[in-house]
């Protein structure tokens, strides 16, 4: 009896379970397909490790990361005693840097700024090149015109040039020494990267605003801003995430390039950038302090470009490359 | 390239601090300032500097740096041979293993050979250029004392850098060759030229390859753009004194004419890869001349 209906119910299960799968949306579906992906399951699994030890690092974090720990500068990881080395302690697994302090703990805070790199500027960028891109797109006429006229002369910039010039200039000013320098790389990354977003949205906007469902919506009098919330941006919606997810990396690729060249985050805050400038003077003696943070870098980004790359896969199969 | 003068310009300005105040030791005295202001023409409101710059800059003449004593152009003159030579290392060795790369991927597609050689792109792109840097220093400057890393001179100093600064546009050449070819070798005159029974060598060099490469030569202008801001990086790592490594530093010491030199002729050059291409894409592609 019992068998019986546990297997009618399984039938019903895998009955409703087809039915299911007819209905999935195209989100459910991208998702799935994102999760079938296992190079970004991986890199989500990175990703989420990074962010709970960057929330957690005070936590779980061994030591201070500013903290000297006196005569014990430039320890080695405890691995490299294997190999003969013999300046290494056991308290320290990484090591320490020039100064003494636990490389370890330095990584672990480093996080923390890395992310807060991902993710503050990106969204002003999303922010700032959606609105601009949707009134382009949108509205046409000189309102375009004038905006994209804009985004032109950003366009001419080399990007990575104008963000050094914006953030060199701005360093001695108040704006450039809040929060050891974090806020004028958040303005430089915003003010180079929304071109980018407002050109995309708007090419989206135009290739979807003569649509049939915009007419018809307009037709039942939906007026300019809700056929812009309701009915255009959800079908522009996929390549805009694309964008985002990479856009993400990529300002973490800024910070840690301007941190290296010494005109990012300033000392002693511990980002990975500021890390590889400051172990660069004892590399050839003792690469650790570089090569530490180094592995760091290079793990979170390729995290996030499997994950990006997943995701262009997901919701648009047609692109894939 | 107007705008991009007069950003520059506006910013440059606008920044505090000069390169005059930095002993603060030693003050100098206002009757100094102010002449070391009219020698640089600094003294000036900013919109008469900048129109006397712009003329200037017609004449091809860039300006005294502020920190170095002598005329710009002399300056950049020195720097940009090196940088050149390290920029178009770098770009014929991307060229040289991104496109067989890319061709025998779509041909082996789905293959071992295939994700191997996508996964190594997805890395050339992703890790930057200084990581990447910083590992071959230590396997091959420090560990195995192979190539030597800092300086510039001989063939040796110039392999790393070159390396390093053609990985990651060679990376994306890569996949854009690839992807291009994929849809080449499923065109219909492909098939025509198997189908009359060419040698298979002669239909993939010399009808598929052919056209695969037009998207390919429309990418190499951006990743000339990429070439020249990795230069910054990558001179100033391997202290190679070319025009990246004296714009890095030039930045440091606040020497606006240099910077302000330097950033124009960067856009310049940037301007320049793509126009060439834009040509290049009509004289490769006679169909886009149609439209």
């Amino acid at each position: 009896m019992a068998t019986a209906a546990t297997t009618r119910q399984q039938q019903r299960a895998a009955d409703m379970n087809v039915i299911a799968r007819k209905q999935r949306s195209l989100w459910g579906d991208a998702l799935y397909r994102l999760l079938r992906n296992r190079a970004s399951l991986v890199g989500l699994a990175v990703i989420a490790l990074a962010s709970l030890i960057a929330i957690f690092a005070p936590l779980i974090a061994p030591y201070d990361p500013l903290e000297l720990h006196g005569k014990s500068g430039l320890l080695e990881p405890i691995w490299t005693s294997f190999f003969g080395s013999k300046f290494t302690d056991p308290a320290y697994i990484f090591g320490t840097d020039t100064l003494g302090r636990d490389i370890l703990s330095r990584l672990m805070y480093s996080s923390r700024v890395s992310l807060i790199i991902g993710l503050v500027p990106v969204s002003i960028v999303l922010a700032i090149g959606l609105t601009v891109g949707m009134l382009a797109g949108y509205v046409g006429g000189v309102v375009d015109d004038f905006l994209m006229r804009v985004t032109d002369v950003v366009y001419a910039f080399p990007d990575l040039l104008f963000v050094i010039i914006i953030v060199a200039t701005l360093r001695g000013t108040a704006l450039g020494n809040a929060y050891d320098g974090l806020l004028v790389i958040f303005v430089g990354i915003a003010v180079v990267n929304w071109v980018g977003v407002a050109r995309l949205v708007r090419g989206q906007v135009l290739s979807v605003k003569n649509r049939e469902f915009v007419e018809a919506a307009r037709a039942i009098g939906a007026g300019p801003g809700r056929i812009m919330r309701r009915h255009i941006f959800p079908n522009i919606l996929a390549p805009i995430i694309v964008t985002v997810a990479f856009a993400i990396p990529g300002a973490m690729l800024t910070e840690s390039v301007l941190s290296f060249l010494g005109i990012g985050i300033r000392p002693p805050t511990p980002t990975w950038g500021v890390m590889i400038n400051e172990g660069f003077i004892v590399f050839s003696t003792t690469p650790w302090p570089v090569l530490l943070p180094s592995m760091c870098i290079s793990i979170v980004l390729l995290a996030f470009t499997f994950v990006g790359d997943g995701l262009r896969d997901a919701l648009d199969p047609r692109s894939k490359m | 390239m107007f705008f991009v003068a007069l950003i520059t310009f506006t910013l440059a300005h606008a920044a505090p601090g000069s390169p005059f105040d930095l002993n603060a030791n030693r003050p100098l005295s206002q009757a100094t300032i102010d002449r070391i202001n009219r020698y640089y023409g600094v003294d000036k409101p900013i919109h008469e500097q900048f129109v006397l710059y712009m003329g200037n800059l017609l004449k091809g003449d860039l300006g005294l740096s502020f920190t170095r004593q002598r005329p710009v152009v002399e300056i950049i003159g020195q720097g940009i041979g090196t940088t050149f030579q390290l920029g178009l290392g770098a770009l014929v060795f991307a060229l040289a293993f991104s496109i067989p790369l890319g061709i025998v991927s779509a041909l082996k597609q789905n293959t071992i050979v295939d994700y191997l050689s996508m996964l190594l792109a997805t890395i050339g792109t992703t890790i930057p250029g200084f990581v990447t840097a910083i590992f071959l220093i230590y396997i091959f400057g420090v560990s195995l004392h192979l190539l030597p890393f800092v300086g510039w001179g001989s063939w040796q100093h110039m392999i790393m850098p070159m390396f390093v600064l053609g990985l990651a546009p060679g990376a994306y050449l890569t996949r854009i060759t690839r992807a291009s070819m994929l849809e080449a070798i499923r065109q219909d005159y492909v098939r025509t030229a198997r189908s009359k029974g060419l040698a298979e060598r002669a239909v993939i060099v010399g009808h598929a390859l052919k056209n695969a490469l037009i998207p390919v030569a429309t990418i190499i202008g951006p990743a000339t753009a990429g070439l020249i801001t990795g230069s910054f990086i990558i001179e100033s790592l391997f202290n190679v004194p070319g025009m990246g490594r004296l714009y890095i530093i030039s930045i440091n010491q606040r020497d606006y004419p240099t910077i302000m030199a330097t950033t124009l002729l960067y856009a310049f050059l940037i301007m320049i890869a793509n126009l060439t291409v834009d040509i290049l894409y009509g004289v490769l592609d006679p169909r886009i001349k149609v439209r």
